[in-house]
């Protein structure tokens, strides 16, 4: 698939409790019920934010999930500049 | 924006037309339009549940809502319409402090300043035009309100950096009318002032709308906390 289905998952984890729940109790099991990429697995299961910027997950997707992650403003953006 | 408010109530507005942005509220990637016009009897808002403002529903004017869409699709232009949406904070802080009591119907017009590609502002100013045209045409007093930008980046790599110069150079353009300069403002020129500018889209429509009616900045500042430029205007009532 494209970059659809990862940006609708992590949509999902932003607003849907049950499915927050979900993906927090087991991320790789959550992933599984979404057709990524291997690309896209391994970037979202490493939590690497920058990488999921880089494949063109929206801004005000990808900063609510990273705010369920506890991460910072300064750390958010040290991340999308590559400078962490 | 008390200001603002105490005009809307001298203006003897009966009704609202809110022209404002989405945020992954109400639509995402599997439907995204250009333009939706809400033909709800009401809508709740806000959604975020962090936002200081209580949960409210506040009262749609669907005959409006319809008069806006049937005259859009007869000029060629086919918004999507919904009979159910949610207002987030781009709506509802502005409503909160405009029309406290939320004693007014509204018809919300939301723009797709999300997803690319965004309609083109020369698009929205004409979308703008037919709006205006409802209104003045209409035997009741409508308001307009615009929403959204104005230069910030929100979630994305120039999350903090406001762009002054850009916000000017809109404003004016804004204050004087100058629907051919606000035409002219490029997808690449909103980009370039952040993916939030891109929310700007909506004046450029409230331009349209008031068919060369100059107005005035009541305020603007470069707030860094809220990594927004956010600039306040205001538009005469018609005679």
């Amino acid at each position: 698939m494209s970059v659809y289905a990862l940006q609708k998952l992590l949509r999902d984890v932003n607003r849907i409790p049950e499915r927050r729940e979900a993906y927090f109790r087991s991320p790789a099991d959550f992933a599984a019920g979404y057709e990524l990429t291997e690309r896209e697995r391994a970037a979202l299961l490493g939590f690497d934010v920058r990488a999921l910027y880089d494949m063109g997950v929206h801004g005000l997707i990808l900063r609510p999930f990273t705010i369920l992650h506890k991460m910072s403003d300064p750390e958010y953006v040290r991340a999308l500049r590559g400078d962490q | 924006m008390e200001s603002c408010a105490r005009g809307l109530d001298a203006s003897g507005t009966d009704t609202l037309v809110l022209l404002t942005s989405e945020h992954w509220a109400n639509f995402f990637l599997d439907h995204m339009g250009a333009f939706c016009v809400g033909r709800a009897e009401s809508y709740t808002g806000p959604i975020e549940p962090w936002l200081k403002i209580d949960k409210r529903e506040i009262k749609g004017d669907p005959a409006l809502a319809a008069e806006i869409v049937e005259t859009a699709y007869d000029r060629g232009i086919e918004p999507s319409f919904a009979h159910e949406l949610q207002f987030d904070h781009g709506t509802m802080v502005p409503l909160s402090l405009i029309m406290p009591r939320m004693d007014r119907p509204v018809v919300p017009v939301l723009f797709n300043t999300l997803a690319k590609p965004q309609p083109s502002a020369r698009r929205c100013l004409e979308l703008g035009r037919l709006i205006g045209e409802i209104a003045q045409n209409s035997p009741r007093r409508i308001g307009l309100i615009a929403t959204g930008g104005l230069s910030h980046d929100p979630g994305e790599r120039n999350h903090g950096i406001i762009d002054s110069d850009f916000d000017h150079r809109f404003l004016a353009a804004m204050a004087d009318a100058d629907a051919e300069t606000l035409a002219g403002f490029s997808r690449a020129d909103f980009a370039a002032a952040g993916a939030g500018a891109f929310e700007l889209l909506s004046w450029v429509a409230l331009t349209g709308a008031l068919g060369g009616r100059k107005g005035e900045v009541v305020a603007y500042e470069a707030v860094q906390p809220w990594a927004t430029g956010v600039g306040l205007m205001a538009f005469p009532a018609a005679a």
